[in-house]
Protein backbone atom coordinates (compact mmCIF):
# COMPACT_ATOMS: atom_id res chain seq x y z
CA UNK A 1 0.00 0.00 0.00
CA UNK A 2 1.37 3.47 -0.81
CA UNK A 3 -0.08 6.71 -0.07
CA UNK A 4 -1.80 8.03 -2.84
CA UNK A 5 -1.10 11.35 -3.06
CA UNK A 6 -0.43 11.92 0.42
CA UNK A 7 -3.83 12.97 1.60
CA UNK A 8 -5.15 11.47 4.62
CA UNK A 9 -8.44 11.11 6.19
CA UNK A 10 -8.81 15.06 6.73
CA UNK A 11 -9.91 15.15 2.93
CA UNK A 12 -13.32 13.39 4.07
CA UNK A 13 -14.57 16.04 6.61
CA UNK A 14 -14.91 18.67 3.98
CA UNK A 15 -18.13 16.71 3.40
CA UNK A 16 -21.10 18.09 5.03
CA UNK A 17 -21.86 15.88 6.86
CA UNK A 18 -21.46 16.64 11.19
CA UNK A 19 -18.30 16.10 12.16
CA UNK A 20 -18.59 15.35 15.22
CA UNK A 21 -15.72 12.73 14.70
CA UNK A 22 -12.55 13.92 16.49
CA UNK A 23 -9.37 11.77 15.99
CA UNK A 24 -8.37 10.50 19.14
CA UNK A 25 -11.72 8.70 20.35
CA UNK A 26 -12.63 7.41 16.82
CA UNK A 27 -9.40 5.68 16.20
CA UNK A 28 -10.19 2.48 17.32
CA UNK A 29 -13.59 2.12 15.07
CA UNK A 30 -11.54 3.70 11.65
CA UNK A 31 -8.77 0.98 12.54
CA UNK A 32 -11.54 -1.56 12.80
CA UNK A 33 -13.87 -0.28 10.04
CA UNK A 34 -10.70 0.10 7.51
CA UNK A 35 -10.10 -3.66 8.46
CA UNK A 36 -13.16 -4.77 7.67
CA UNK A 37 -13.96 -2.80 4.54
CA UNK A 38 -10.53 -3.78 2.98
CA UNK A 39 -11.80 -7.70 3.35
CA UNK A 40 -15.05 -6.52 1.80
CA UNK A 41 -13.32 -5.22 -1.30
CA UNK A 42 -10.62 -7.95 -1.27
CA UNK A 43 -13.65 -10.01 -1.83
CA UNK A 44 -14.86 -8.37 -4.74
CA UNK A 45 -11.31 -8.79 -6.46
CA UNK A 46 -9.31 -5.68 -5.50
CA UNK A 47 -5.67 -7.26 -5.02
CA UNK A 48 -4.17 -3.73 -3.53
CA UNK A 49 -5.35 -0.53 -1.94
CA UNK A 50 -4.18 2.97 -1.94
CA UNK A 51 -3.85 4.21 1.46
CA UNK A 52 -5.86 7.08 1.06
CA UNK A 53 -8.50 5.55 -1.13
CA UNK A 54 -8.70 2.67 1.81
CA UNK A 55 -9.21 5.72 4.46
CA UNK A 56 -12.02 7.18 1.99
CA UNK A 57 -14.07 4.62 1.76
CA UNK A 58 -13.86 3.60 5.33
CA UNK A 59 -15.22 6.97 6.49
CA UNK A 60 -17.72 6.90 3.92
CA UNK A 61 -18.74 3.04 5.16
CA UNK A 62 -18.87 4.58 8.57
CA UNK A 63 -20.90 7.63 7.80
CA UNK A 64 -23.24 5.60 5.69
CA UNK A 65 -23.81 3.21 9.12
CA UNK A 66 -24.45 6.50 10.56
CA UNK A 67 -26.37 7.75 8.51
CA UNK A 68 -28.72 4.57 8.71
CA UNK A 69 -28.97 4.57 11.99
CA UNK A 70 -29.99 7.98 12.53
CA UNK A 71 -32.55 7.53 9.77
CA UNK A 72 -33.92 4.51 10.91
CA UNK A 73 -34.11 6.35 14.70
CA UNK A 74 -35.46 9.10 12.84
CA UNK A 75 -38.28 7.23 11.53
CA UNK A 76 -38.97 5.54 15.33
CA UNK A 77 -39.13 8.87 17.04
CA UNK A 78 -41.83 9.90 14.66
CA UNK A 79 -43.98 6.88 15.24
CA UNK A 80 -43.90 7.81 18.75
CA UNK A 81 -41.56 4.66 19.53
CA UNK A 82 -37.75 5.45 21.13
CA UNK A 83 -36.81 1.62 20.11
CA UNK A 84 -36.41 0.74 16.25
CA UNK A 85 -37.51 -2.14 14.04
CA UNK A 86 -37.02 -3.57 10.81
CA UNK A 87 -39.49 -1.58 9.49
CA UNK A 88 -37.50 1.52 10.56
CA UNK A 89 -34.73 0.51 9.26
CA UNK A 90 -36.38 -0.59 5.50
CA UNK A 91 -37.36 2.56 5.37
CA UNK A 92 -33.80 4.13 6.01
CA UNK A 93 -32.29 2.22 3.31
CA UNK A 94 -35.07 3.35 0.91
CA UNK A 95 -33.97 6.37 2.02
CA UNK A 96 -30.27 5.81 1.36
CA UNK A 97 -31.05 3.96 -1.72
CA UNK A 98 -33.09 6.31 -3.21
CA UNK A 99 -31.00 8.60 -5.09
CA UNK A 100 -29.85 5.25 -7.02
CA UNK A 101 -32.65 3.43 -7.09
CA UNK A 102 -33.94 0.37 -6.17
CA UNK A 103 -36.86 -2.03 -7.62
CA UNK A 104 -40.10 -0.95 -7.02
CA UNK A 105 -38.64 2.52 -5.70
CA UNK A 106 -41.50 4.02 -7.21
CA UNK A 107 -44.27 1.86 -6.58
CA UNK A 108 -46.54 2.54 -3.26
CA UNK A 109 -46.26 -0.28 -1.05
CA UNK A 110 -48.17 -0.92 2.14
CA UNK A 111 -46.01 -3.77 3.30
CA UNK A 112 -42.32 -2.93 3.71
CA UNK A 113 -41.42 -6.60 4.19
CA UNK A 114 -41.64 -6.40 0.65
CA UNK A 115 -39.33 -3.44 -0.69
CA UNK A 116 -37.04 -3.47 -3.37
CA UNK A 117 -34.10 -3.01 -1.06
CA UNK A 118 -34.86 -6.36 1.01
CA UNK A 119 -35.05 -8.09 -1.80
CA UNK A 120 -31.93 -6.36 -3.12
CA UNK A 121 -30.37 -7.91 0.30
CA UNK A 122 -31.53 -10.77 0.69
CA UNK A 123 -29.89 -11.24 -2.98
CA UNK A 124 -26.90 -10.36 -1.64
CA UNK A 125 -26.36 -12.84 1.33
CA UNK A 126 -27.25 -15.44 -0.65
CA UNK A 127 -24.92 -14.81 -3.26
CA UNK A 128 -22.00 -13.36 -1.65
CA UNK A 129 -19.76 -15.52 0.27
CA UNK A 130 -19.17 -15.31 4.11
CA UNK A 131 -16.05 -13.72 5.46
CA UNK A 132 -16.28 -13.17 8.84
CA UNK A 133 -14.13 -9.94 10.43
CA UNK A 134 -10.14 -11.55 10.90
CA UNK A 135 -9.77 -10.81 14.28
CA UNK A 136 -12.20 -10.34 17.60
CA UNK A 137 -13.20 -7.29 18.46
CA UNK A 138 -13.55 -6.18 21.84
CA UNK A 139 -16.38 -4.42 23.48
CA UNK A 140 -15.92 -0.57 22.40
CA UNK A 141 -16.00 1.93 23.53
CA UNK A 142 -14.81 0.97 26.70
CA UNK A 143 -16.70 3.17 29.63
CA UNK A 144 -13.72 3.58 32.87
CA UNK A 145 -15.39 3.23 35.85
CA UNK A 146 -14.35 6.71 38.23
CA UNK A 147 -13.39 5.88 41.23
CA UNK A 148 -14.98 8.74 43.52
CA UNK A 149 -14.05 10.52 46.29
CA UNK A 150 -16.14 9.49 49.06
CA UNK A 151 -18.37 12.10 50.39
CA UNK A 152 -18.65 12.43 54.44
CA UNK A 153 -21.21 10.58 55.23
CA UNK A 154 -19.87 7.67 52.97
CA UNK A 155 -16.57 8.18 54.77
CA UNK A 156 -18.60 8.46 58.58
CA UNK A 157 -17.26 11.97 59.02
CA UNK A 158 -18.54 15.33 60.25
CA UNK A 159 -17.51 18.04 57.56
CA UNK A 160 -15.51 20.74 59.63
CA UNK A 161 -17.72 23.46 59.79
CA UNK A 162 -21.67 23.60 59.02
CA UNK A 163 -21.19 25.56 55.70
CA UNK A 164 -20.55 22.08 54.45
CA UNK A 165 -23.18 19.64 53.55
CA UNK A 166 -22.20 16.00 54.28
CA UNK A 167 -23.60 14.98 50.81
CA UNK A 168 -19.88 16.51 49.66
CA UNK A 169 -16.77 14.71 48.78
CA UNK A 170 -14.82 14.24 52.10
CA UNK A 171 -11.73 16.29 52.96
CA UNK A 172 -8.23 14.87 52.23
CA UNK A 173 -6.47 13.39 55.12
CA UNK A 174 -4.27 15.85 57.17
CA UNK A 175 -1.15 13.82 55.89
CA UNK A 176 -1.21 14.23 52.51
CA UNK A 177 -0.23 17.97 52.31
CA UNK A 178 1.15 19.08 55.83
CA UNK A 179 4.36 17.73 55.92
CA UNK A 180 5.81 16.59 59.61
CA UNK A 181 9.66 15.92 59.18
CA UNK A 182 10.58 11.51 60.13
CA UNK A 183 13.77 11.68 61.31
CA UNK A 184 15.72 8.33 60.71
CA UNK A 185 16.17 7.08 63.77
CA UNK A 186 19.29 4.62 63.91
CA UNK A 187 21.32 3.71 66.57
CA UNK A 188 24.81 4.58 66.30
CA UNK A 189 27.84 4.52 68.21
CA UNK A 190 30.64 6.76 66.94
CA UNK A 191 32.96 5.00 69.34
CA UNK A 192 32.81 1.62 68.25
CA UNK A 193 32.30 2.86 64.73
CA UNK A 194 35.91 4.84 65.37
CA UNK A 195 37.62 1.24 66.57
CA UNK A 196 36.51 -0.43 64.03
CA UNK A 197 37.78 1.99 61.34
CA UNK A 198 41.37 2.15 62.66
CA UNK A 199 41.24 -1.79 63.17
CA UNK A 200 40.70 -1.79 59.73
CA UNK A 201 43.06 0.54 58.96
CA UNK A 202 45.83 -1.43 60.72
CA UNK A 203 44.91 -3.98 59.04
CA UNK A 204 45.66 -2.43 55.91
CA UNK A 205 48.90 -1.00 56.71
CA UNK A 206 50.23 -4.32 58.03
CA UNK A 207 49.61 -5.68 54.74
CA UNK A 208 50.92 -2.75 52.71
CA UNK A 209 53.86 -3.23 55.07
CA UNK A 210 54.38 -6.31 54.51
CA UNK A 211 54.05 -5.61 50.66
CA UNK A 212 57.05 -3.13 50.74
CA UNK A 213 59.28 -5.51 52.55
CA UNK A 214 58.99 -7.61 49.45
CA UNK A 215 59.95 -5.18 47.42
CA UNK A 216 62.71 -4.53 49.72
CA UNK A 217 64.20 -7.76 50.27
CA UNK A 218 64.66 -8.76 46.74
CA UNK A 219 67.05 -6.16 46.50
CA UNK A 220 67.10 -3.38 43.60
CA UNK A 221 66.93 -5.54 40.76
CA UNK A 222 63.18 -5.17 41.20
CA UNK A 223 59.70 -5.81 43.78
CA UNK A 224 59.40 -9.68 42.04
CA UNK A 225 59.93 -12.59 44.65
CA UNK A 226 61.76 -15.86 44.62
CA UNK A 227 58.94 -17.65 44.50
CA UNK A 228 56.95 -16.25 41.34
CA UNK A 229 59.16 -17.03 38.76
CA UNK A 230 57.43 -18.15 35.97
CA UNK A 231 55.20 -14.63 36.46
CA UNK A 232 58.18 -12.77 36.09
CA UNK A 233 58.99 -14.02 33.04
CA UNK A 234 56.40 -12.14 31.89
CA UNK A 235 57.13 -9.62 33.03
CA UNK A 236 60.70 -9.63 32.25
CA UNK A 237 59.66 -8.89 28.33
CA UNK A 238 58.60 -5.84 28.80
CA UNK A 239 59.92 -3.50 31.29
CA UNK A 240 64.16 -4.59 32.20
CA UNK A 241 63.51 -3.95 36.03
CA UNK A 242 61.30 -6.60 36.29
CA UNK A 243 63.89 -8.98 35.63
CA UNK A 244 64.84 -11.88 38.40
CA UNK A 245 65.42 -10.78 41.04
CA UNK A 246 69.48 -10.65 41.81
CA UNK A 247 70.55 -12.53 44.99
CA UNK A 248 72.60 -10.21 47.27
CA UNK A 249 76.29 -9.87 46.20
CA UNK A 250 76.14 -11.86 43.11
CA UNK A 251 76.53 -8.38 40.98
CA UNK A 252 77.88 -5.52 41.65
CA UNK A 253 74.94 -2.75 41.66
CA UNK A 254 75.05 0.22 43.28
CA UNK A 255 72.84 0.26 45.99
CA UNK A 256 71.60 3.76 45.98
CA UNK A 257 69.10 3.49 43.46
CA UNK A 258 66.32 2.96 45.52
CA UNK A 259 64.23 0.24 44.23
CA UNK A 260 61.23 2.11 45.73
CA UNK A 261 61.00 4.24 42.71
CA UNK A 262 62.00 1.37 40.09
CA UNK A 263 58.50 -0.13 42.02
CA UNK A 264 56.82 3.24 41.92
CA UNK A 265 57.62 3.45 37.98
CA UNK A 266 56.59 -0.73 37.33
CA UNK A 267 53.18 -0.34 39.54
CA UNK A 268 52.55 2.91 37.49
CA UNK A 269 52.97 1.40 34.32
CA UNK A 270 52.12 -1.93 34.15
CA UNK A 271 49.34 -3.56 36.75
CA UNK A 272 49.00 -6.52 35.81
CA UNK A 273 51.66 -8.26 36.10
CA UNK A 274 52.22 -6.58 39.59
CA UNK A 275 49.42 -7.90 40.89
CA UNK A 276 50.41 -11.40 39.64
CA UNK A 277 53.98 -10.17 41.67
CA UNK A 278 52.10 -9.25 44.39
CA UNK A 279 49.58 -12.38 44.94
CA UNK A 280 52.14 -14.47 46.92
CA UNK A 281 53.01 -11.28 48.88
CA UNK A 282 49.54 -11.11 49.77
CA UNK A 283 49.05 -14.62 50.38
CA UNK A 284 52.24 -14.95 52.50
CA UNK A 285 50.69 -11.79 54.71
CA UNK A 286 48.55 -13.85 55.67
CA UNK A 287 50.98 -16.64 56.61
CA UNK A 288 54.49 -16.13 57.59
CA UNK A 289 54.98 -12.48 58.70
CA UNK A 290 57.87 -13.00 60.60
CA UNK A 291 59.51 -14.35 57.32
CA UNK A 292 59.39 -11.76 55.86
CA UNK A 293 60.36 -9.66 58.42
CA UNK A 294 63.42 -11.46 58.41
CA UNK A 295 64.24 -11.11 55.04
CA UNK A 296 63.98 -7.60 54.70
CA UNK A 297 66.24 -7.25 58.05
CA UNK A 298 69.29 -8.50 55.95
CA UNK A 299 68.38 -5.24 53.47
CA UNK A 300 66.75 -3.55 54.51
CA UNK A 301 70.08 -1.20 56.65
CA UNK A 302 70.95 -0.70 52.57
CA UNK A 303 68.66 1.47 51.91
CA UNK A 304 69.14 5.00 53.50
CA UNK A 305 67.71 7.49 51.24
CA UNK A 306 64.79 9.04 51.88
CA UNK A 307 61.88 7.34 50.20
CA UNK A 308 59.49 9.20 48.18
CA UNK A 309 56.61 7.20 47.60
CA UNK A 310 54.01 8.44 44.60
CA UNK A 311 51.05 6.11 44.92
CA UNK A 312 49.18 7.67 42.65
CA UNK A 313 47.96 4.88 40.18
CA UNK A 314 49.66 2.39 42.15
CA UNK A 315 48.02 2.78 45.30
CA UNK A 316 44.51 2.74 43.82
CA UNK A 317 45.88 -0.54 42.47
CA UNK A 318 47.34 -1.60 45.89
CA UNK A 319 44.36 -0.26 47.87
CA UNK A 320 41.54 -2.88 45.82
CA UNK A 321 44.28 -6.09 46.27
CA UNK A 322 43.99 -4.58 50.08
CA UNK A 323 40.31 -4.84 49.53
CA UNK A 324 40.38 -8.31 48.37
CA UNK A 325 42.47 -9.17 50.79
CA UNK A 326 40.44 -8.17 53.67
CA UNK A 327 37.50 -9.21 52.32
CA UNK A 328 38.45 -12.76 51.82
CA UNK A 329 38.94 -12.42 55.48
CA UNK A 330 35.23 -11.43 55.89
CA UNK A 331 35.62 -7.79 56.90
CA UNK A 332 32.89 -5.96 55.86
CA UNK A 333 34.17 -2.89 54.52
CA UNK A 334 30.93 -0.76 53.36
CA UNK A 335 31.57 2.16 56.19
CA UNK A 336 34.55 2.94 54.81
CA UNK A 337 33.98 2.76 51.44
CA UNK A 338 32.09 6.19 51.80
CA UNK A 339 35.82 8.43 52.72
CA UNK A 340 37.57 6.23 50.41
CA UNK A 341 39.80 9.66 49.37
CA UNK A 342 40.07 10.59 52.76
CA UNK A 343 41.44 7.34 53.31
CA UNK A 344 43.29 6.98 50.89
CA UNK A 345 45.32 10.46 52.32
CA UNK A 346 45.70 9.32 55.50
CA UNK A 347 47.23 5.72 54.45
CA UNK A 348 49.45 7.53 52.27
CA UNK A 349 50.76 9.07 54.99
CA UNK A 350 50.64 6.46 57.61
CA UNK A 351 52.25 4.55 55.20
CA UNK A 352 55.07 6.74 54.83
CA UNK A 353 55.08 7.06 58.18
CA UNK A 354 55.50 3.28 58.97
CA UNK A 355 58.06 2.81 56.12
CA UNK A 356 60.41 5.40 57.51
CA UNK A 357 60.04 3.73 61.15
CA UNK A 358 60.53 0.28 59.22
CA UNK A 359 63.70 1.90 58.03
CA UNK A 360 64.97 3.55 60.95
CA UNK A 361 63.99 0.83 63.14
CA UNK A 362 64.30 -2.78 61.71
CA UNK A 363 63.44 -4.54 65.17
CA UNK A 364 60.26 -2.95 65.68
CA UNK A 365 58.76 -4.26 62.86
CA UNK A 366 56.70 -6.59 64.17
CA UNK A 367 54.95 -4.98 66.76
CA UNK A 368 53.05 -2.77 64.51
CA UNK B 1 -41.45 -6.84 15.81
CA UNK B 2 -44.48 -5.16 14.53
CA UNK B 3 -46.35 -6.41 11.66
CA UNK B 4 -48.06 -4.28 9.57
CA UNK B 5 -51.92 -5.51 10.00
CA UNK B 6 -52.71 -5.31 6.13
CA UNK B 7 -54.92 -7.98 4.34
CA UNK B 8 -53.44 -9.69 2.08
CA UNK B 9 -51.84 -12.95 1.14
CA UNK B 10 -48.72 -11.20 -0.31
CA UNK B 11 -47.80 -9.15 2.42
CA UNK B 12 -47.83 -12.62 4.88
CA UNK B 13 -45.64 -13.86 2.48
CA UNK B 14 -43.50 -10.84 2.41
CA UNK B 15 -43.22 -11.37 6.56
CA UNK B 16 -42.85 -14.56 6.38
CA UNK B 17 -39.85 -14.02 4.11
CA UNK B 18 -38.65 -11.17 6.14
CA UNK B 19 -38.90 -13.09 9.68
CA UNK B 20 -37.22 -16.41 7.64
CA UNK B 21 -34.38 -13.68 6.26
CA UNK B 22 -33.72 -12.20 9.57
CA UNK B 23 -33.60 -16.18 11.29
CA UNK B 24 -30.90 -17.02 8.59
CA UNK B 25 -28.84 -13.92 9.18
CA UNK B 26 -27.89 -15.22 12.37
CA UNK B 27 -25.70 -18.04 10.76
CA UNK B 28 -24.23 -15.34 8.33
CA UNK B 29 -21.94 -13.60 10.07
CA UNK B 30 -20.91 -10.37 8.14
CA UNK B 31 -17.59 -8.89 7.36
CA UNK B 32 -18.52 -5.68 9.25
CA UNK B 33 -17.87 -6.98 13.24
CA UNK B 34 -21.19 -6.29 15.22
CA UNK B 35 -19.34 -4.06 18.05
CA UNK B 36 -18.32 -1.64 15.27
CA UNK B 37 -22.06 -1.63 14.18
CA UNK B 38 -23.71 -1.00 18.03
CA UNK B 39 -20.92 1.52 18.80
CA UNK B 40 -21.77 4.29 15.28
CA UNK B 41 -25.98 3.21 16.01
CA UNK B 42 -25.52 3.93 19.30
CA UNK B 43 -23.84 7.91 18.36
CA UNK B 44 -26.55 8.28 15.75
CA UNK B 45 -29.23 7.21 18.37
CA UNK B 46 -30.37 4.10 17.04
CA UNK B 47 -32.02 2.02 19.82
CA UNK B 48 -32.75 -1.77 20.06
CA UNK B 49 -31.26 -4.70 21.59
CA UNK B 50 -32.22 -7.02 18.61
CA UNK B 51 -29.57 -8.58 17.24
CA UNK B 52 -30.79 -9.61 14.22
CA UNK B 53 -31.40 -5.67 13.17
CA UNK B 54 -27.74 -5.35 14.02
CA UNK B 55 -26.78 -8.21 11.53
CA UNK B 56 -29.28 -6.42 8.70
CA UNK B 57 -27.89 -2.94 9.34
CA UNK B 58 -24.19 -4.71 9.25
CA UNK B 59 -24.90 -6.92 6.08
CA UNK B 60 -26.71 -3.62 4.42
CA UNK B 61 -23.31 -1.19 4.76
CA UNK B 62 -21.55 -4.03 3.27
CA UNK B 63 -23.37 -4.27 0.00
CA UNK B 64 -22.78 -0.92 -0.22
CA UNK B 65 -19.40 -1.05 0.41
CA UNK B 66 -19.39 -3.90 -1.82
CA UNK B 67 -21.21 -2.34 -4.64
CA UNK B 68 -19.14 1.14 -4.57
CA UNK B 69 -15.94 -1.39 -4.79
CA UNK B 70 -16.98 -3.54 -7.63
CA UNK B 71 -17.91 0.26 -9.68
CA UNK B 72 -14.22 1.30 -8.98
CA UNK B 73 -13.08 -2.29 -9.45
CA UNK B 74 -15.12 -2.35 -13.21
CA UNK B 75 -13.07 1.69 -13.88
CA UNK B 76 -9.96 -0.22 -12.88
CA UNK B 77 -10.28 -2.98 -15.41
CA UNK B 78 -11.33 -0.13 -18.18
CA UNK B 79 -8.53 1.82 -17.27
CA UNK B 80 -6.45 -1.27 -17.41
CA UNK B 81 -7.90 -2.14 -20.75
CA UNK B 82 -7.61 1.17 -22.39
CA UNK B 83 -3.47 1.18 -21.37
CA UNK B 84 -2.79 -2.23 -22.54
CA UNK B 85 -4.63 -1.16 -26.01
CA UNK B 86 -1.27 1.68 -26.55
CA UNK B 87 1.71 -0.39 -25.12
CA UNK B 88 1.61 -4.20 -24.78
CA UNK B 89 5.11 -3.95 -22.42
CA UNK B 90 2.78 -2.63 -19.13
CA UNK B 91 0.53 -5.35 -19.71
CA UNK B 92 2.23 -7.72 -16.99
CA UNK B 93 3.20 -4.30 -14.69
CA UNK B 94 -0.38 -3.31 -14.46
CA UNK B 95 -1.73 -6.49 -13.61
CA UNK B 96 -2.40 -6.22 -9.56
CA UNK B 97 -5.82 -4.06 -9.14
CA UNK B 98 -5.14 -1.11 -6.98
CA UNK B 99 -8.02 0.78 -5.68
CA UNK B 100 -6.82 4.54 -6.28
CA UNK B 101 -8.58 7.52 -5.60
CA UNK B 102 -9.77 8.45 -8.78
CA UNK B 103 -11.43 5.28 -9.45
CA UNK B 104 -13.10 5.59 -6.18
CA UNK B 105 -14.19 9.01 -6.69
CA UNK B 106 -15.97 7.84 -9.87
CA UNK B 107 -17.47 4.96 -8.43
CA UNK B 108 -18.90 7.14 -5.43
CA UNK B 109 -20.36 9.88 -7.30
CA UNK B 110 -23.22 7.60 -8.89
CA UNK B 111 -23.99 7.02 -5.14
CA UNK B 112 -24.14 10.49 -4.41
CA UNK B 113 -20.78 11.02 -2.56
CA UNK B 114 -18.84 13.86 -3.87
CA UNK B 115 -15.11 12.64 -3.03
CA UNK B 116 -12.46 14.93 -4.49
CA UNK B 117 -9.00 14.67 -4.54
CA UNK B 118 -6.21 16.84 -3.66
CA UNK B 119 -3.30 17.47 -6.44
CA UNK B 120 -0.16 17.19 -5.31
CA UNK B 121 1.54 19.43 -7.28
CA UNK B 122 0.67 21.11 -10.50
CA UNK B 123 2.37 18.69 -12.99
CA UNK B 124 -0.76 17.92 -14.77
CA UNK B 125 -2.86 20.11 -17.40
CA UNK B 126 -5.85 19.61 -16.09
CA UNK B 127 -5.03 20.22 -12.71
CA UNK B 128 -7.00 22.85 -10.76
CA UNK B 129 -9.47 22.99 -13.80
CA UNK B 130 -13.18 23.75 -13.32
CA UNK B 131 -14.01 19.98 -13.41
CA UNK B 132 -15.79 20.43 -17.16
CA UNK B 133 -13.37 17.83 -18.72
CA UNK B 134 -14.85 15.63 -15.58
CA UNK B 135 -18.01 14.32 -15.11
CA UNK B 136 -20.53 16.96 -12.68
Amino acid sequence: MSHGGGNGTKDNEQLEYDASSRPGANDFGRAVSKVAVAQVCESVGFQGFKDSALDALADIAIRYLRDLGRTASVYANSSGRTECNVFDIIRGLEDLEASQGFLGGSEVKNCLAGSGTVRGIVEYVGGAEEIPFTQPVPQFPVIKHRKLIPSFVQMGETPPGKHIPPWLPALPDPHTYIHTPVWNERATDPRADKIEQARQRRKAEGSLLSLQQRLLSSGSAGPSTSRSDAKESDGAQNNPFLGLPLQPGEKDVSLVVSPSKTSDEMVGNIHVSVLEAFAPAIEAVKGGFSDDGDDGKNVLPDVRSAVQLKFRTGKKFLGESLDLSLQNKGVGRAASWVARDEERDDKKRRAEFILRQSTEYPLELNQL
Amino acid sequence: MNHNQQPGDGTHEDDAALSDFLASLMDYTPTIPDELVEHYLAKSGFQCPDVRLIRLVAVATQKFVAEVATDALQQCKARQAAVVKDKRDKQQKDKRLILTMEDLSRALREHGVNVKHQEYFADSPSTGMDPASRDE
